[in-house]
């Protein structure tokens, strides 16, 4: 194969120009359906729309929606502990972000 | 091939029951979880939990593990004895916890490669979507960039095992990316099943660390030093940033930890971030006469004491 054909590939950033369903997000971060709406009953994720039908959930909620499958699998933690467990991981972001400002990180 | 003694891994003894191994497993699951540890092992040690824990719950494998005895130490090089699982009969499927197909190779000898459950591949003909992540430099962020990366993935072959497969793949990355992005490239993850089409490709950012600079989303921060003087008379220096030199004029009387904004010269978007240079203070040693005498012509000229705030 000649260098010169190569076509690089591209695709959208995630977090900037992507809404998802709740169909489209499971299968993005392969959890089921059903753990999906218990973590936006949960205000683990926080889609726009009224029903399940016309959620929309940010580019970010991916992110967010494997970290909550990742500690519900590896952990055995239940989607409350979930939440909590992502809010405390949010402000430790933060703090680390804080820090690697100041220099310190 | 070496021995992997699970009771030890979970720190729990041959006799613990379930509830002990499921407790012992849950604590060092807390500790080491790439997600919440900072320890610098967390993932391979994890990995091991994950796996030491799907033989230990599982009365079946835990009991086959058993009878090899308890002579084996971990390390120790180890050979299954012919028809060791004679009589045990698995229930098949994944353990459970930990990264499903990624096992030892002393697991696989004892239970076989398996494949995930795969259970969503079945119900949806679509393939599954695939995720990994990649590192690229800063100065990609900044100008956009063409890389070729090579990523492993388990594939299935045709026995239903497990098998990592080397893939090379040409990505454009897009100018103003930040780290912990996503990109998403469609039709390269899973392939799709009956004609189903394939999952697609997330790559999550991540930039190589950088000697000089930091970031914060797609802010840029840069310790720069200066000398005493620098900072107490104001001077014009000489800083680098993602784009090349800058030359920074320092105001009288900077101390360290001062942030000098530089607007829009993070990495690009709309809005563009900043770029933020910290001033710190090196003071030059006093490693020669003439230098020990300056340092105490400052003594003399001034009359400071930088603890007055300390005293009661």
């Amino acid at each position: 194969m000649s260098q010169n054909n190569v076509t690089f590939i591209q695709g959208p950033v995630v977090e900037e120009a992507v809404h998802l369903t709740l169909l489209e997000l499971c299968q993005a971060c392969g959890a089921e359906e059903q753990h999906v709406r218990v973590w936006v009953f949960e205000g683990v994720l926080e889609p726009v729309g009224a029903s399940p039908q016309d959620w929309r959930f940010s580019g970010e909620s991916l992110r967010r929606a494997r970290l909550a499958l990742r500690l519900s699998t590896d952990l055995e933690i239940n989607p409350p502990g979930v939440a909590l467990a992502l809010d405390l991981l949010d402000e430790i972001a933060a703090l680390r972000a804080r820090l690697q400002r100041l220099g310190a990180g | 091939m070496k021995f992997k003694d699970y009771y030890e891994i979970l720190g729990v003894a041959r006799t613990a029951t379930q509830d002990d191994v499921k407790r012992a497993y849950r604590k060092l699951a807390r500790k080491f979880h790439p997600d919440v540890s900072k320890e610098a092992d967390a993932e391979a040690r994890f990995k091991e939990l994950g796996e030491a824990y799907a033989v230990l719950k599982d009365p079946e494998k835990r009991a086959a593990y058993d009878q090899m005895g308890s002579q084996w130490k971990t390390g120790q090089d180890f050979r299954p004895p012919p028809g060791w699982d004679a009589g045990f009969e698995f229930s098949g499927g994944d353990g459970g916890a930990g990264p499903g197909a990624d096992h030892s190779d002393f697991f696989e000898a004892l239970f076989g490669r398996q494949g995930r459950a795969g259970a969503r591949a079945q119900r949806h003909a679509q393939g599954e979507d695939h995720h990994a992540k990649v590192l690229i430099d800063l100065a990609d962020a900044y100008h956009g960039a063409q890389r070729s990366i090579s990523l492993r993935m388990p594939v299935l072959d045709a026995q239903g095992q497990v098998a990592m497969q080397e893939r090379k793949l040409d990505v454009s990355i897009p100018e103003g990316i930040r780290a912990g992005q996503h990109l998403r490239l469609a039709g390269q993850g899973g392939p799709g099943l009956g004609g189903g089409a394939a999952g697609d490709l997330y790559l999550e950012i991540a930039f190589n660390p950088h000697p000089q600079f930091r970031t914060d989303g797609r802010d840029v921060y840069l310790d720069l030093p200066l000398a005493p003087w620098e900072a107490a008379l104001g001077a014009s220096v000489t800083a680098p940033t993602p784009e090349g030199p800058v030359q920074l004029t320092i105001p009288p009387g900077s101390v360290a930890g001062r942030q000098l904004r530089l607007k829009g010269r993070g990495i690009p978007g709309s809005p563009p971030g900043d770029l933020y240079v910290v001033l710190t203070i090196a003071l030059p040693p006093a490693d020669s006469e003439g230098a020990r005498e300056a340092y105490q012509a400052m003594a003399k000229a001034f009359d400071f004491n930088p603890r007055t705030h300390l005293q009661g």
